[in-house]
């Protein structure tokens, strides 16, 4: 049986792939749409990178537009004010993000600020952010810092279409997942998830929590950093409004209702949120402009409240159940001829 | 200012500190009710100090229904599922504002408790000096509430013990109704208060949540007065950070106040727990 189930999640992971690939082939012409799927996509990728510290280590982490600011903004201001290439740019943006992640984890964890603390005071860092970078004129101020315009050079990953750009995003989305991936495989990974449901019994067991939780924050905070480079390039311009509360806490929001500490959950939290959010917001815009986000939001609080663990596990029940079936149906017809 | 914050953080103090309910939609009630007193000033021509006996029923009830429909449901979650349901609750307060009185920001014309006079060197605006003494008036009020009568009692108990409370004869699901109910209604005194003199738009709801978020933390949970002059160092440090530096980085000093504190006193300067 295990092979077997193994062959058929590799087929679903090529279906996924496959239609991954071919979606700009399909929406290509609409540059509109284009923006749409990358969107989904940068939030994928902030949903699976927070799935690290969130939903394996159970730290409620709501900071990631901080992480993803800063990673826009060292990538934007070395493109402008040094002319350094954004694939060098993203790469020190992710460290920066890592090192900031470093300072604040350390002293946040050192002082056992646990819980709904936690959550709070990393909200508050965004907000404390955006205005450092207010008032930091050089580098951020209150008006767009623009990157420059090249209709099509790798060099300064700027491109006239938006294509590129998804296959980008697809590509850090495939890293993300596979880091997961391998942390869930790994030591970490079990010390994580040992810690995420019972800290006090972890440490007692001999897991150096402080130690696991910062590696966890600053890999997460290293992927949103490098996503944020990608960002800057993405809309063309730096501006301190990136640090966005409300986004940070959505993030996190997707992923608890994919599914805390399922890898593909915030995946495909955000395939159907974001993008039912963003289908209804397309369509539904005229009348009633905000009627897409109250939808959204009730469709968020029923899922919470039907399916606390998250959706992943809602098709994972479904799956299963019909796997079974299939199973029982196989058994059923090789077992009449003999009786 | 100080003080309106601590009358929001109380509510919140009695939502979390009694029920341990991690409510991340707290900031979007005091919005909601700031909404209602502008519709009450409006179409009513009520006078913004006089709407709060409108609009804190209707809070309560809203409040109480809120309880009823969601938050009773994840008592037994983990608070993360709690701040999920919240933020969900956030958004869809945000929508429904946005939906009925659209996203640009609205205020009261006008309101008798204008104008400002001078004690030697500072000038004093009235509006703002009477919502001080008003909520310090109904902290008072609630302080009595929670400490004098039956129901008060119950919340209290509640809070400290719930099992004990239960024994005792404390019907713990109407105690938490009522308490959710409070700690909702709560702000739309202080809504109506701030309407005398600000403007409201639908994304305010976040800083005011993530404020009184601050004060709570400031005050650690159980203690009203302690609540009240954290409100004050809170409002205090906004307004001098304002004169003194920038007005933009009024926000910086309140939450670096906020995390010091997280990391020095993480119980709170005046926590009983």
């Amino acid at each position: 049986m295990k092979p077997i189930r193994l062959t058929i999640k590799l087929v679903w992971i090529l279906v996924g792939l496959a239609i991954a690939l071919l979606i700009p082939a399909l929406l290509g012409s609409s540059q509109y749409n284009m923006v749409l799927v990358t969107t989904v996509l940068l939030y994928a990728v902030m949903a699976t990178a927070w799935n690290i510290i969130g939903g394996m280590a159970g730290q409620m982490d709501l900071a990631a537009t901080a992480y993803l600011g800063l990673g826009a903004f060292t990538t934007g201001t070395l493109l402008i004010r040094w002319n350094v290439s954004p694939w060098i740019g993203m790469i020190l943006g992710g460290f920066v993000a890592a090192g900031f992640a470093a300072f604040v984890g350390y002293s946040l964890f050192r002082f056992g600020v646990t819980e709904v603390w936690y959550a709070l005071s990393s909200s508050a860092l965004i907000e404390v952010l955006r205005v450092i970078f207010l008032l930091w004129e050089d580098v951020g101020g209150p008006v767009e810092k623009f990157l420059p315009f090249y209709s099509w050079s790798l060099y300064h990953m700027r491109f006239g279409s938006y294509v590129p750009y998804y296959y980008i995003m697809l590509a850090l989305l495939l890293i993300a997942l596979f880091v997961n991936y391998r942390i869930a495989k790994s030591k970490l990974g079990y010390y994580l998830i040992a810690l995420g449901e019972n800290e006090d019994a972890a440490e007692v067991l001999g897991v150096d929590a402080r130690a696991c939780k910062l590696k966890a924050l600053m890999i997460y905070a290293f992927l949103v950093g490098v996503t944020g480079g990608v960002y800057a390039c993405l809309y063309g311009f730096i501006h301190p409004n990136i640090f966005s509360g409300l986004k940070g806490t959505e993030v996190a929001i997707l992923g608890i209702v994919g599914g805390m500490g399922i890898i593909y959950g915030p995946l495909l939290a955000t395939l159907i949120l974001v993008s039912g959010r963003e289908f209804l917001r397309s369509n539904l815009s005229g009348q009633l402009e905000s009627l897409y986000l109250a939808i959204y939001a009730v469709v968020l609080i029923l899922i919470v409240l039907f399916r606390p663990k998250g959706i992943a596990t809602l098709f994972q029940d479904i799956y299963e159940n019909i796997l079974s079936r299939i199973a029982r149906g196989k058994n059923v017809q090789t077992n009449t001829p003999s009786l | 200012m100080g003080c309106i914050y601590a009358l929001i953080a109380l509510g919140l103090s009695i939502i979390f500190g009694v029920m341990n309910i991690v409510n991340f939609a707290h900031g979007d009630f005091v919005m909601l009710s700031m909404y209602f007193t502008f519709w009450a000033g409006t179409l009513l021509g009520l006078e913004g100090v006089w709407t709060p006996l409108l609009t804190f029923p209707l809070l309560f009830l809203i409040g109480i229904l809120t309880y009823r429909a969601i938050v009773e449901r994840t008592l037994r979650q983990h608070y993360v599922t709690q701040i999920a349901v919240t933020v969900g609750l956030q958004l869809f307060l945000r929508a429904f504002t946005q939906i009925v009185w659209q996203a640009q920001p609205r205020a009261l014309p006008y309101s008798i408790i204008q104008g400002q006079f001078m004690i030697g060197e500072y000038q004093i605006i009235l509006s703002r000096l009477i919502s001080a003494i008003v909520s310090v008036i109904a902290i008072v009020i609630v302080y009595l509430f929670l400490t004098k009568t039956w129901p008060g009692r119950a919340i209290q108990a509640a809070s400290d013990d719930l099992d004990a409370a239960a024994l005792v004869g404390v019907n713990y699901k109407r105690t938490y109704a009522l308490a959710f109910g409070l700690g909702s209604a709560l702000t739309a005194i202080a809504g109506g208060l701030l309407m005398t003199f600000q403007q409201v738009d639908p994304t305010m709801g976040m800083r005011f949540g993530l404020l009184s978020w601050c004060v709570l933390a400031l005050a650690g949970l159980g203690s009203i007065p302690g609540l009240l002059i954290s409100g004050v160092i809170v409002g205090g440090a906004e307004s001098l950070s304002m004169a003194l530096w920038d007005p933009r980085a009024r926000s910086l000093v309140v939450y670096l106040i906020f995390i010091l504190v997280l990391w020095v006193k993480p119980r709170g300067l005046f926590g009983r727990k």
